[in-house]
């Protein structure tokens, strides 16, 4: 054991900054969830009907919600990034460490956070750029969605985008029930399973909104 | 029939300057009820006796004979040769000081961890040896035992991709133990006092979440539920002093 003889240390200044970020990164991340559940709701309303959709559009433009919840999205959007990057290796040592770890251990869950991270730099460029598109050309309608995505690039850029997204939103929810211990780990499994079954619901719904989108006649 | 198993052994002696890391592959015969332990014992005593691995208990319980079995920490003498495909890799396990060959040392990261986390129990009453010990309700005294089986073999270290990139990150046996000592009554330590050792990116809020150590804990230790609870245990000490009062939470662990 030590001793110091010279009193130098400075009383040990106790932060909180750790736990703000933490709920920061939770409370981003879950309202980004919710939003992309309920964004994939209103799109894929196409699939009952354009004018089902343009309805819808036609109420969150008349009560101004997409010109203020727009852009409160998308800072909401890129807080979330910055607040998960911090956990996230960009040093290339460290990512060859968690790669090798995940190789090595043949473990889900590991995996399951790689595929978070690189969906999360992959987001950030695509999401950002579909945000500008769509905010930059209100009102939404269903024709112009359509018109859009029979362009065939956009088609391709959001049959990439879609299946990021949900893999991005379905492993995050997950991670925050276990890891803020909601679901404790008896429903682990369970759980997983189910938030799988989720995804994939949720991927096939995309996929059928962009089909209709595809072939929907423009006027 | 007996299976013939291959073992592909990491070898390597820092106490030698000649010494090269590689692998070395070993033939051994498979004989009933046979673990990693015995496997280890007779390559050494039939093959090669310069072979390094640590072992002690060999019933789990010293936590000594920690290694990467075909990728995945766990215990060499609870790992049954049944259990595994006729080619094994056994490795070191990562993070910890290498000794050689299979042996590390986990003793000097683990006074490290007992040191930062103060893994003792604080408390400002003289011991009176003579006075009868304090009683415990027993539900109490379980729950606190539940947390106390850690053996600290590291193996939740070695699979924690937070503990292989980032070396401050106290990992999950650290706040294990911090979570015991906050159960245990006699720890007169403050929330405040927790909070500055466990409510840091290098403590729980560092946690991503992967789980690995709840996976590979060979004595089935309840880790996620401790570290869910630990963290909303910390993020509630954190902002019940701002939340109104409805929102508010202590959380029980």
């Amino acid at each position: 054991m030590s001793i110091p003889s010279i009193a130098t240390h400075k009383p040990v200044v106790s932060c909180k900054c750790a736990a703000y970020l933490d709920w920061l990164q939770m409370l981003s991340g879950a309202c980004l969830i919710l939003f992309m559940w309920a964004h994939l709701c209103l799109v894929s309303s196409v699939i009952i009907g354009p004018g089902v959709m343009n309805a819808i559009a036609e109420f969150f433009e008349v009560t101004k919600m997409v010109h203020f919840g727009g852009p409160v999205i998308f800072m909401v959007f890129l807080l979330h990034f910055v607040l998960a990057a911090r956990k996230i290796p960009f040093a290339s040592k460290q990512q060859g460490v968690m790669l090798a770890n995940a190789k090595r251990m043949h473990h889900t869950d590991t995996w399951l956070w790689v595929v978070q991270a690189v969906t999360a730099m992959i987001i950030l460029i695509m999401g950002a750029a579909h945000m500008w598109v769509v905010l930059s050309d209100l009102p939404i309608t269903a024709q112009k969605s359509a018109a859009r995505i029979q362009n065939g690039l956009w088609m391709l850029f959001y049959l990439v985008l879609l299946p990021m997204v949900e893999l991005h939103v379905g492993i995050g929810f997950y991670r925050i029930m276990i890891k803020w211990g909601i679901i404790d780990s008896k429903g682990r499994f369970g759980f997983k399973k189910k938030e799988n079954m989720l995804t994939a619901i949720m991927i096939g719904i995309g996929v059928i909104t962009l089909l209709r989108f595809w072939f929907l006649a423009i006027k | 029939m007996a299976r013939m198993l291959k073992f592909n052994i990491f070898r390597y002696n820092p106490q030698d300057p000649t010494s090269v890391p590689h692998m070395q592959s070993f033939t051994i015969d498979e004989t009933e009820s046979m673990t990693l332990f015995i496997v280890l014992n007779r390559l050494r005593e039939e093959q090669d006796p310069s072979l390094q691995f640590d072992f002690c208990c060999r019933a789990g319980i010293c936590g000594a004979c920690g290694m990467v079995v075909n990728g995945r920490p766990g215990l060499a003498c609870h790992t049954k040769t049944k259990d595994l495909p006729e080619e094994v890799t056994l490795m070191p396990l990562p993070v910890f000081k290498l000794v050689g060959d299979l042996s590390v040392d986990t003793g000097t990261w683990f006074r490290g961890m007992y040191q930062r986390v103060k893994s003792w129990c604080e408390t400002k009453k003289v011991f009176d040896p003579s006075a009868p010990e304090e009683r415990m309700d027993n539900a109490l005294a379980e729950k606190i035992y539940e947390l106390d089986r850690c053996i600290e073999c590291g193996c939740c270290v070695a699979a924690c991709g937070t503990a292989l990139m980032r070396e401050d990150f106290l990992g999950a046996t650290a706040l294990n133990r911090v979570a015991r000592f906050m159960l245990d009554p006699r720890d007169e330590r403050t929330e405040q006092e927790y909070f500055d050792i466990v409510g840091t990116d290098e403590g729980i809020f560092g946690c991503m979440g992967l789980l690995a150590c709840e996976d590979v804990c060979p004595k089935y230790l309840p880790l996620q539920d401790v570290l869910g609870r630990l963290r909303q245990r910390m993020a509630f000490a954190a902002v019940n002093n701002i939340l109104p009062s409805f929102l508010r939470k202590e959380v029980k662990l």
